[in-house]
C-alpha cells in the first residue's frame, strides 16, 4: 500500500515537469513581442530603443530558452507566476481570486449531476428494457447531444424570463448558481447515467451477485452493498474526469451566466495573448488535474482491494 | 429545484416551451410614466453593464473604469452633450500664454470622506498622471503648479493648447490625494463608492453632501454581464432596470411592453481604417486605388437602414458634427457607386479572375477585416454586409473577429495582421483633433502614452501631422475646427485611409420605471444623478 | 468533449477487450436488425446525404446577402426563414452540415491515425518508446481539453483549420492510451505469440494480426467521437474562434442568432436542433455498433 502510494507520487514528477514545459512553450510558439506587450501594459506605446533594450534585459529575454524555462519554473515553484500583461495584476492572485467561484460551480454541478445520474442509472439497470430504462437512456442520449451554450439560453428563457423562478445571471445569491450548475449538470449527468447503467448491468451479471442472491440476501443489500460498490470504481473515475474538466473553467457557461470564474478570464487572456496568464493557468490547471487523478487512484485503493496487490499499476 | 429535470420528456417539454415562450416573449403593454410621476419608495437601480474592464496599473483611477466612476469622480471642467466645455470642479479658467491654463476651484466642495477639495489634491492627480505617461494632455511632474489655495496652473510639457478640452475626460477625474484609487476611491461626485467585487459588481450610494443637485437615487449597482444577450434577458426578466451597450440588433426586441430604448445624439462612429503600412500579406492597403474602390463599394445608407434598422445615421466623417462647428461640411465623403469602384480597380490593373475575384500580377485581391473594437457584437452584422458588397466589385474579404478591445489592440500592435480594421469609436473629449491625433498621427519615439496608440498602421504622414500640430497650437477654436476638418478631409476624401460608415449613438435598454435618464453622446461621460425611479 | 474519455472508460478493460475479440462475422447484417443502430444510421445517413447534396438541395446560396429580406419567418420561399442579413437559413444549415460533418470526419480520421498508431506501437514494443509516448499522453490528459484546444487556436489564430488542429492535438492522447491497453492484452494471445515464434516481422504482426483484432472498438469509438467533435467544433465556433463569416457553420450561426432569440427564434432554434439531432444520430449509431460487435454486452 505505502509502496503503491510512493510509486504513484514519484510518477507525478516527470508528468508535472512535462506540463510545465508545455505551459512554458506556449509563449515561445506564440506570435507577438512580449517586450512590446509589457510596455503597452505600462502605458508606453511608442517606446525608445533604450526602453526596449532595458526591458529585454529585465525580462531575461536575452537568455537562451532552457535558461528562461529554468528561471520561470524556479519562480513558479515559489508561487511567482509573473504579472498579467492585460490587467497588471499578479497572475497567481488573479487565478486565486477567480478559482474558488469556478470550483464552487463545478462541485455543485457534479453533485447535481450525480444526484440525477445515480438513481436513473441504477433504476435503468434494475428495470432493464422496461419503461424506466427507456426513459433514462433517452434522457441520457438527449442530454449528451445538446450543446451547452444552447441549453443555457433555453433554461434562462424558461426559468428566468418566463417563469421568473430563478435569476438570469450573476453570482451573489445561492439561487444564482442553480441555472449554470444545471446546464453543466445535464451534460455530466448524461454520461454518468450511461456509465452507471452499464457498470451496474456488468456487476449484476457477475458470479458474486448470483451467489449473494442465492444465499437469500435481500435485493437491496445485493444492489447497494455489492453491485453498486463495485460499479463505483468506474463512476468515481468518470466523475474525476468530469470534475477536472469543469475546474478548468466552463468557459461558455460562465460567460453566458456572468459567473466570475476562471473560464472567461482565461479565454480573454488567450485572445489577448496574455502569455504570463496563459502559462500560469496551464500550469495551475495541469497540477490540479494531476492531484485529482491522484485522488481518484487513491479512491480505487479504498474501493478495490485488488489494486493493493499491485494489479493496477499507477498511471497506466 | 425540487423537481429534478429528468429524461427526454422533460427536455422535450423544456425545448418546446422555450421555443413557444421565445416566440411570444413580448408581454402586455405597460403604462408609460406620466408628467408628474409617483416615485418609488426604494430608489435603487441595478444596471447591467459590460464586462469588467478593470486594470490595475498602480497609477490611474481605473476602478469602475468609465463611465461607472464618472459618477464618483469629477473633472475640473466637463463636457456638455453638445461637446462644449463647461465648469466642473473649476468654476472658471484662464489661458495664460504661451501654454498654461489657470483653473479656479469651486468653493465648498467636499470629498466623500468630508475633507475639503484643495489644489493639493488636483496637483496630486496631475503628478500621478505624469508617472503614468502624462496622458493625452502631456502632463509631466512639473506641469501642475499651485498658485494658492484656490488657483492652480497646468502647463503641458509640450505646446498643447487643447489641454482644456482634454481635461474633461474622466481619466482626469479628481480623487483625494491620499486615497487608494485601486481599493477605496474617494471623489467628490454625486455618488460615493460602496463596494467592488471583481468581475461581478460595483455598488455606489448617494452622496448626501454633494455640492450640486443631490441625486434622488439612493443606490446604483452596476453588474458586469459580458454577454450582451444575457444583459437583454436580465432586463426582460426584470432583474435589472437598465442595460448599457444594447446591441443595435436587440433594440427592436427590447422596445416593447414595459421596456424602452434610450438613445443619445451622435457621439460615436463606425468606420473602417485601412492599414497603409502593412507587411505582406497585409500590404494591399498601400494601393490607393484599392482603398478608393472600397469607399465606393460600400452602401452606407444600406448599413444604416437595413443592417442596423435605423439605429444609426449616415455620417461622412468620424467626428460628431457639433464639435466641428462651421467646418462641419468640409469632408464630402463617398456614397455607393459600384460602377465607379469597378472602374477604379480596372484602371489600376486589377482584373477579374475566373472566380470573379480580381488579380494583378498573380496576386489576388484578398483582404482581411479585423472586427472587435470594442467588441465584435457591436458591429454585427455589418462586416458580412460589407463582405457581400466588396465581393460585387471583385474584392474577396476575409473576416477575423477578436473577442474584445484588448485582443484587438494586441493584434494591431503586434504586426498589424489585417488590412481593414473596423472600429466603433467615440469622441470623448472636447478637442476636435482628439481622434485624428490619437489614431492617425505618426508615432514619436518615447512619446506620449495615449497618443499614437496604433503605431503608424494608419498614419498618412507629414502633411497630416502638420494639421495635427496646428490643432495643438492654435488659440482660436475656429482654427482648430478648420484644422481638424482638414485633417479628416485628407484621411477620408484624399487618401481614403478612413472609410466612415455611420454616425452612431449610445443605446440603452431601460425599464419604463427609470425616469429622467439622459444619454450622453460620449459614453464615458454618462451620469446617473438625474435618474429617478417611478413606482 | 469530455464525453470521449468517458465513453472509452465504459469499454476500458473488459469491454474493450471483449469488443476486440468478440467481433463476429455477419455483424454488418446484424446492424440492420438493431433498432437503435438503424435509427442512428438513418439520421447520420440523412445528414451525410444533405451534406454531400447541399449544392443541389439548398434552395438558395447560403452566403447571398439581401438586407431587404431580413428576418423573414418560415415560408414556402424560405422554408426555415431568413437570418439577420436575409440569408436563407435552410440553405445555411445544409451547407453547415457539409462543414460540421466534414470537419468532424477529418478530425476523427486524424485522431484515430495518430492515437491508434502510437497506441499500437507503444503497446507492442513497450520499453522506452512506450514510456515516452505514455508520459506525453499523461501530460496532455492532465489539461482541461477545451482550454488546451483554445490555447492552440489562440496561437494559430482563429479559423476552422486551427480549431481542427487544436481538437486533434488534444484528443489523440486518449486513443493512444486505450489502444495500448488493448494491444497489451492482445499480444499475450496465442496467435501473436505464434506469429512471433515463427519469425513474422513486427510490422506484419502489427498490421495483419493486431490491428484487425482491435478494429471493432475503433469503429465504435469513431462513431461516438464524431458526436463529441461536432459539439466541440460548434462550441469553438460559437466563441468566434472557428468558422469565420460568412461561412455557414452551426455554432457560428447560433452565435449570430443570439440577439434574436425573442424576435426571430428561427435563427437560434434550427442550428441548435441540427447540432443536437446529428449528435444524437452518431451516439445511437455508436451504441448500436457496440451492441452488435460485442454480443456479450447486448442489452
Amino acid at each position: 500500500m505505502t509502496r503503491y502510494v510512493a510509486r504513484r507520487l514519484l510518477y507525478l514528477v516527470p508528468v508535472w515537469l512535462g506540463i510545465s514545459l508545455l505551459a512554458f512553450s506556449l509563449a515561445l510558439l506564440a506570435p507577438g513581442d512580449p517586450v512590446r506587450s509589457t510596455l503597452q501594459a505600462q502605458g508606453i506605446d511608442a517606446p525608445s530603443a533604450e526602453q526596449v533594450r532595458e526591458l529585454r534585459r529585465e525580462l531575461g529575454l536575452d537568455d537562451p530558452g532552457p535558461i528562461r524555462y529554468a528561471k520561470w519554473l524556479a519562480a513558479a515553484v515559489q508561487g511567482d507566476l509573473g504579472y498579467s500583461v492585460r490587467t497588471g495584476e499578479p497572475v497567481l492572485r488573479s487565478l486565486a481570486d477567480r478559482f474558488p467561484r469556478t470550483a464552487q460551480l463545478a462541485l455543485i454541478a457534479i453533485v447535481l449531476g450525480l444526484a440525477l445520474a445515480l438513481p436513473l442509472g441504477i433504476l435503468a439497470a434494475l428495470f432493464r428494457d422496461r419503461a424506466m430504462d427507456h426513459v433514462s437512456r433517452l434522457g441520457a442520449l438527449v442530454g449528451a447531444s445538446i450543446p451547452s451554450f444552447w441549453l443555457a439560453y433555453l433554461l434562462i428563457i424558461l426559468f428566468a424570463v418566463q417563469l421568473r423562478l430563478l435569476p438570469v445571471a450573476g453570482s451573489n445569491t445561492p439561487q444564482h448558481v442553480i441555472l449554470p450548475a444545471l446546464t453543466l449538470a445535464i451534460g455530466a449527468a448524461a454520461s454518468l447515467t450511461r456509465l452507471t447503467r452499464s457498470a451496474m448491468l456488468e456487476e449484476l451479471t457477475q458470479e458474486y451477485v448470483r451467489t449473494a442472491r442465492s444465499k437469500g440476501l435481500r435485493e437491496r443489500s445485493v444492489v447497494v452493498g455489492h453491485a453498486l460498490r463495485n460499479a463505483l470504481i468506474a463512476i468515481v473515475t468518470v466523475t474525476g474526469i468530469r470534475l477536472a474538466g469543469l475546474l478548468g473553467g466552463a468557459v461558455i457557461v460562465e460567460t453566458i451566466f456572468a459567473w466570475p470564474g476562471i473560464g472567461k478570464y482565461v479565454v480573454d487572456s488567450i485572445s489577448g495573448r496574455d502569455y504570463p496568464t496563459i502559462q500560469g493557468f496551464v500550469l495551475f490547471a495541469g497540477t490540479l488535474v494531476l492531484l485529482i487523478n491522484l485522488a481518484v487512484d487513491l479512491m480505487y485503493v479504498a474501493l478495490d482491494p485488488r489494486v493493493r496487490l499491485g494489479g493496477r499499476a499507477g498511471g497506466d | 429545484m425540487s423537481r429534478p429535470i429528468s429524461g427526454a420528456r422533460a427536455l422535450a417539454f423544456l425545448l418546446a416551451t422555450s421555443i413557444v415562450a421565445a416566440a411570444c416573449a413580448p408581454a402586455a403593454t405597460g403604462p408609460v410614466a406620466s408628467a408628474a410621476p409617483q416615485l418609488a419608495d426604494v430608489q435603487e437601480v441595478i444596471v447591467a453593464a459590460e464586462a469588467d474592464g478593470y486594470r490595475n496599473d498602480g497609477k490611474r483611477n481605473l476602478l469602475g473604469m468609465f463611465p461607472l466612476n464618472t459618477n464618483v469622480y469629477e473633472t475640473l471642467v466637463t463636457l456638455s452633450p453638445t461637446y462644449q466645455v463647461e465648469p466642473g470642479l473649476a468654476t472658471k479658467w484662464e489661458f495664460r500664454s504661451p501654454n498654461t491654463y489657470r483653473f479656479t476651484l469651486r468653493q465648498g466642495v467636499k470629498f466623500h470622506d468630508g475633507a475639503p477639495l484643495t489644489t493639493k489634491d488636483v496637483k496630486a492627480v496631475m503628478d500621478r498622471m505624469a508617472t503614468a505617461g502624462g496622458g493625452t494632455v502631456g502632463i509631466d511632474e512639473k506641469s501642475a503648479v499651485i498658485v494658492d489655495e484656490l488657483n492652480i496652473d497646468i502647463t503641458p510639457k509640450r505646446t498643447n493648447l487643447r489641454a482644456l478640452q482634454q481635461l474633461v475626460h474622466p481619466s482626469w477625474g479628481i480623487h483625494k490625494a491620499d486615497a487608494d484609487v485601486n481599493t477605496k476611491p474617494v471623489g467628490t461626485g454625486p455618488f460615493k463608492f460602496t463596494s467592488y467585487t471583481k468581475a461581478d459588481r460595483i455598488v455606489v450610494e448617494a452622496n448626501g453632501d454633494y455640492w450640486g443637485t443631490k441625486p434622488t437615487l439612493r443606490k446604483i449597482t452596476w453588474r458586469f454581464i459580458p454577454d450582451p444577450n444575457t444583459r437583454v434577458l436580465a432586463l426582460q426578466a426584470g432583474e435589472v432596470q437598465a442595460v448599457t451597450a444594447l446591441p443595435r440588433e436587440s433594440a427592436k426586441t427590447v422596445a416593447t411592453g414595459e421596456l424602452r430604448v434610450a438613445t443619445s445624439k451622435v457621439g460615436a462612429y463606425e468606420a473602417i481604417y485601412v492599414n497603409i503600412h502593412g507587411k505582406q500579406p497585409y500590404d494591399l492597403g498601400q494601393d490607393k486605388a484599392v482603398r478608393e474602390a472600397i469607399a465606393y463599394a460600400i452602401d452606407k445608407q444600406g448599413v444604416v437602414q437595413n443592417v442596423w434598422q435605423g439605429n444609426a445615421e449616415v455620417l461622412q466623417t468620424m467626428i460628431p458634427p457639433d464639435i466641428l462647428g462651421g467646418s462641419r461640411s468640409v469632408v464630402k465623403g463617398t456614397n455607393r457607386d459600384v460602377a465607379k469602384a469597378k472602374k477604379i480597380l480596372d484602371d489600376a490593373g486589377w482584373r477579374a479572375g475566373a472566380d470573379g475575384i480580381r488579380e494583378k500580377g498573380g496576386r489576388k485581391l484578398q483582404l482581411t477585416m479585423v472586427v472587435g473594437y470594442p467588441s465584435p457584437e457591436i458591429h454585427r452584422p455589418m462586416p458580412e454586409f460589407a463582405q457581400a458588397q466588396l465581393k460585387e466589385v471583385g474584392i474577396d474579404l476575409k473576416i477575423v473577429t477578436t473577442p474584445d478591445t484588448a485582443a484587438y489592440e494586441k493584434r494591431l500592435a503586434s504586426g498589424a495582421e489585417g488590412d481593414l480594421w473596423v472600429e466603433a469609436g467615440s469622441q470623448n473629449d472636447g478637442n476636435p483633433c482628439f481622434l485624428p491625433d490619437l489614431l492617425f498621427a505618426s508615432p514619436v519615439p518615447g512619446g506620449d502614452a495615449e497618443s499614437n496608440m496604433y503605431g503608424n498602421a494608419f498614419a498618412p504622414g507629414p502633411k497630416f501631422d502638420a494639421a495635427i500640430k496646428q490643432c495643438r497650437e492654435s488659440t482660436s477654436v475656429e482654427d482648430v475646427q478648420k484644422a481638424a476638418a482638414g485633417a479628416m478631409k485628407l484621411l477620408i476624401d484624399d487618401e481614403f485611409v478612413v472609410i466612415p460608415l455611420a454616425g452612431t449613438f449610445r443605446l440603452f435598454g431601460l425599464s419604463n420605471k427609470v425616469l429622467d435618464f439622459v444619454a450622453h453622446p460620449a459614453g464615458v461621460h454618462q451620469r446617473w444623478d438625474s435618474v429617478r425611479l417611478a413606482k | 468533449m469530455a464525453t470521449r474519455s468517458e465513453i472509452l472508460l465504459e469499454h476500458d478493460e473488459q469491454g474493450g477487450e471483449r469488443l476486440a475479440h468478440g467481433g463476429r462475422p455477419g455483424a454488418f447484417r446484424a446492424l440492420f436488425r438493431h433498432p437503435t443502430a438503424l435509427v442512428g444510421l438513418a439520421i447520420v445517413g440523412a445528414m451525410a446525404f444533405v451534406a454531400v447534396a447541399a449544392p443541389v438541395l439548398s434552395p438558395a446560396d447560403p452566403t447571398d446577402v439581401d438586407a431587404a429580406r431580413r428576418l423573414l419567418p418560415p415560408s414556402a420561399d424560405a422554408p426555415l426563414g431568413t437570418d439577420n442579413l436575409g440569408r436563407d437559413i435552410a440553405s445555411r444549415i445544409m451547407w453547415g452540415a457539409r462543414l460540421s460533418l466534414g470537419t468532424a470526419a477529418l478530425a476523427t480520421t486524424l485522431i484515430l491515425t495518430i492515437g491508434v498508431g502510437l497506441g499500437l506501437v507503444s503497446g507492442y514494443y513497450g520499453g522506452l518508446v512506450d514510456d515516452l509516448v505514455m508520459r506525453v499522453v499523461d501530460v496532455i490528459l492532465a489539461f482541461p481539453a477545451l482550454i488546451l484546444a483554445l490555447a492552440i487556436v489562440g496561437v494559430l489564430g482563429p479559423g476552422i483549420g486551427s480549431v481542427m488542429i487544436g481538437v486533434v492535438s488534444v484528443a489523440w492522447a486518449d486513443y493512444a492510451r486505450v489502444m495500448r491497453g488493448l494491444v497489451l492484452a492482445a499480444r499475450e494471445r496465442q496467435y501473436v505469440e505464434a506469429a512471433r515464434a515463427t519469425g513474422t516481422p513486427n510490422a506484419r504482426i502489427l498490421l495483419r494480426h493486431l490491428l484487425p483484432n482491435v478494429f471493432p472498438p475503433i469503429v465504435v469509438l469513431a462513431s461516438l467521437e464524431m458526436g463529441g467533435l461536432i459539439l466541440a467544433v460548434s462550441a469553438l465556433s460559437f466563441l468566434g474562434l472557428g468558422a469565420q463569416p460568412p461561412t455557414p457553420e452551426w455554432g457560428a450561426m447560433l452565435n449570430d442568432g443570439r440577439a434574436f432569440i425573442a424576435a426571430a427564434p428561427q435563427l437560434m432554434i434550427y442550428p441548435g436542433l441540427a447540432i443536437s439531432v446529428v449528435v444524437v444520430g452518431f451516439n445511437l449509431l455508436g451504441d448500436g455498433l457496440r451492441d452488435v460487435l460485442d454480443p456479450h454486452t447486448r442489452r
